[in-house]
């Protein structure tokens, strides 16, 4: 996708904050993002993105396949550095960090793999206790209850033994669940935390987004196709289209706008780029 | 104009991977001033580089060792020198031949599994969730294998050194009918405490660019299964080029 000539303002993407404010108490800005472009050799993948996300909210990040959507959450976690733009993340200036606080902030965020990541030369179970053993604030026993617990989470209570290649593909990315978890992040981001997993599991990894959500008032941004169980589970939607947000708001929003772009996302779920 | 452009493309290319090379290295360095790195790692890694490369190394030490008494053999029934027969072979083993053959082993066993392992990490993005699970690859991963390699070569080395002899001693009392006693006089008489040295002072420095070598190109490959097979082949040639650059100087120090 070469970058867009014309810098024709979108309108569409207009953001009705206090639709959101009013639904429920949203805490302090943890996540502000501003004018972020990526480039891969002369392939402009992220052209100016903005997103504003406050403590506590749960936003998907849709999209077609290969918009950058990957791309963006792996600039959010320091992992790629962009072109231009600005990150402030958990009221960190992202791009100005040093090393050891930037060590500091990844403590604090969680990032589920689209695909997986698991370490494959250790078992499932110190696949999830890793991070939390490296901290080396906790105990072993404890270590091994959280993997317990996490692991039940996502419903895989008894492969702790098996080795990350013994798992199936929908194994594998509960386990990188399970992982990105442990250390009870702040801010959680879980790229496409249901590619490959059947509707009823699909629909308990979204439920534990939810908990997870709950019950730490955690911040998460979702990225996945399936809207139709996001549903439940994001305040919010922003569409990455064309190097941009195309449109950001409430499912309502969506449906009134006059876009047919995101018409097509909500109503028909997917649509393949042109 | 092609041949300038292939000429410059080629130096291009040079600087880059030195640069690289260069780069990792003074990272491995920050990270062990303080020692900042991981120690259940780094034991992990001694056993691993140690344990599984002595069998080849005692192998290739104990040719090499007959070898070098063979090649000497003819002249010294000639002359009937069987004195100089330890100390020729002790010499060319100790000083050059030993540190060079059981490096290159080195590289392409250890050096080569290295690149490919890290390489491997690198496209499953086992490097970024590292990253990201904010552990430094450098400290928990580079730092153990450069220490760990550094250490075992010059172990190696000392061992293989040990053992070319005993080839040797053995290649003069089977085949040349020489007693090994004589041989190992031959050796000890040579004075070859500094030939000795100058041996392990060469196993450390390789070990040091083999695994600095085979960790730049491991993090650095790009594009997949094909990606790792051409990083690692890199690694040996350019692990090769780094032996042969280091013996030069170390010996044109030494003399
Ligand atoms: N390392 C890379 N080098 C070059 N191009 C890349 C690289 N990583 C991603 N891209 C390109 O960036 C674009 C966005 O990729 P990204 O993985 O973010 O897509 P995505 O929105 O996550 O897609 P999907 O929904 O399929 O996961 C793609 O066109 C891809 O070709
Ligand atoms: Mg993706």
């Amino acid at each position: 996708m070469k970058r867009r000539e014309s810098q024709e303002t979108v309108p569409y993407g207009e953001i009705d904050t206090t639709a959101i404010l009013d639904r429920k108490p949203l805490g302090d800005v943890v996540l502000e993002v501003h004018g972020l472009t990526h480039w891969f050799g002369d392939v402009c993948v992220l052209d100016g993105v903005d997103l504003t996300m406050r403590e506590g909210e749960v936003v998907g990040l849709i999209g077609p396949g290969g918009v950058g959507k990957s791309v963006f959450v792996k600039l959010c976690c320091g992992l790629l550095v962009p072109d231009a733009g600005e990150i402030h993340i958990l009221g960190k200036d992202l791009l100005a960090l040093d090393d050891k606080e930037r060590q500091e902030l990844r403590t604090r965020v969680g990032l589920v793999f689209q695909n997986y990541a698991l370490f494959d030369f250790m078992t499932v179970g110190d696949n999830v206790a890793f991070p939390m053993r490296q901290r080396g604030q906790a105990s072993e026993a404890e270590i091994a209850a959280k993997v317990q617990e996490r692991l039940s989470e996502v419903d895989l209570p008894k492969v702790q033994h098996l080795m990350p290649n013994e798992l199936s593909g929908g194994m594998k990315k509960r386990v990188g669940l399970a992982r990105a978890n442990i250390n009870d992040p702040e801010f959680i981001f879980f790229d496409d935390p249901t590619a490959g997993l059947d509707p009823v599991t699909s629909s308990k990894i979204f439920n534990l987004v939810r908990r997870t959500q709950e019950q730490r008032n955690s911040t998460c941004l979702v990225i996945s196709h399936d809207i139709d169980r996001m549903r439940p589970v994001c305040d919010r939607y922003v569409l990455l289209y064309d190097a941009r947000v195309r449109f950001q708001g409430t499912e309502q929003d969506a449906m009134a706008s006059s876009d047919p772009i995101v018409h097509e996302f909500f109503r028909a779920g997917m649509v393949g780029r042109a | 104009m092609k041949l300038l452009a292939m000429i410059g493309r080629t130096c291009l290319g040079a600087a880059e991977t030195v640069g690289g090379i260069t780069i990792v290295f003074a990272r491995i360095l920050r990270a062990m001033f303080p020692p900042r790195f991981d120690r259940d790692e780094t034991w992990l890694n001694l056993y691993k580089v140690g344990v599984k490369s002595y069998p080849i190394v005692i192998m290739t030490a104990m040719f090499t060792g007959a070898i070098m008494v063979i090649q000497s053999g003819q002249y010294v029934k000639q002359t009937g020198a069987t004195g100089l027969l330890g100390w020729g072979a002790g010499y060319a083993v100790l000083a050059e031949i030993g540190p060079v053959l059981i490096g290159l082993m080195f590289s392409g066993r250890v050096g080569a599994n290295n690149t490919a392992e890290l390489g491997t990490m690198k496209v499953t993005e086992q490097l970024d969730a590292l990253r990201a699970l904010a552990i430094d690859p450098i400290n928990h991963l580079v730092v153990p294998r450069f220490l760990s390699m550094m250490v075992m070569l010059l172990l190696l080395t000392a061992l293989g050194d040990l053992f070319a002899l005993i080839g040797g001693a053995l290649t003069s009392e089977l085949i040349l009918e020489v007693d090994y006693r004589v041989f190992f006089h031959g050796v000890f008489e040579g004075h070859l405490l500094d030939e000795y040295f100058t041996g392990l002072c060469k196993a450390a420095s390789f070990g040091a660019s083999i695994s600095v070598i085979s960790c730049f190109y491991g993090l650095n490959v790009s594009g997949g299964a094909t990606g790792v097979g051409r990083a690692v082949n890199q690694c040996v040639v350019t692990s090769a080029i780094g032996i042969f650059v280091w013996d030069y100087l170390i010996t044109y120090l030494a003399n």
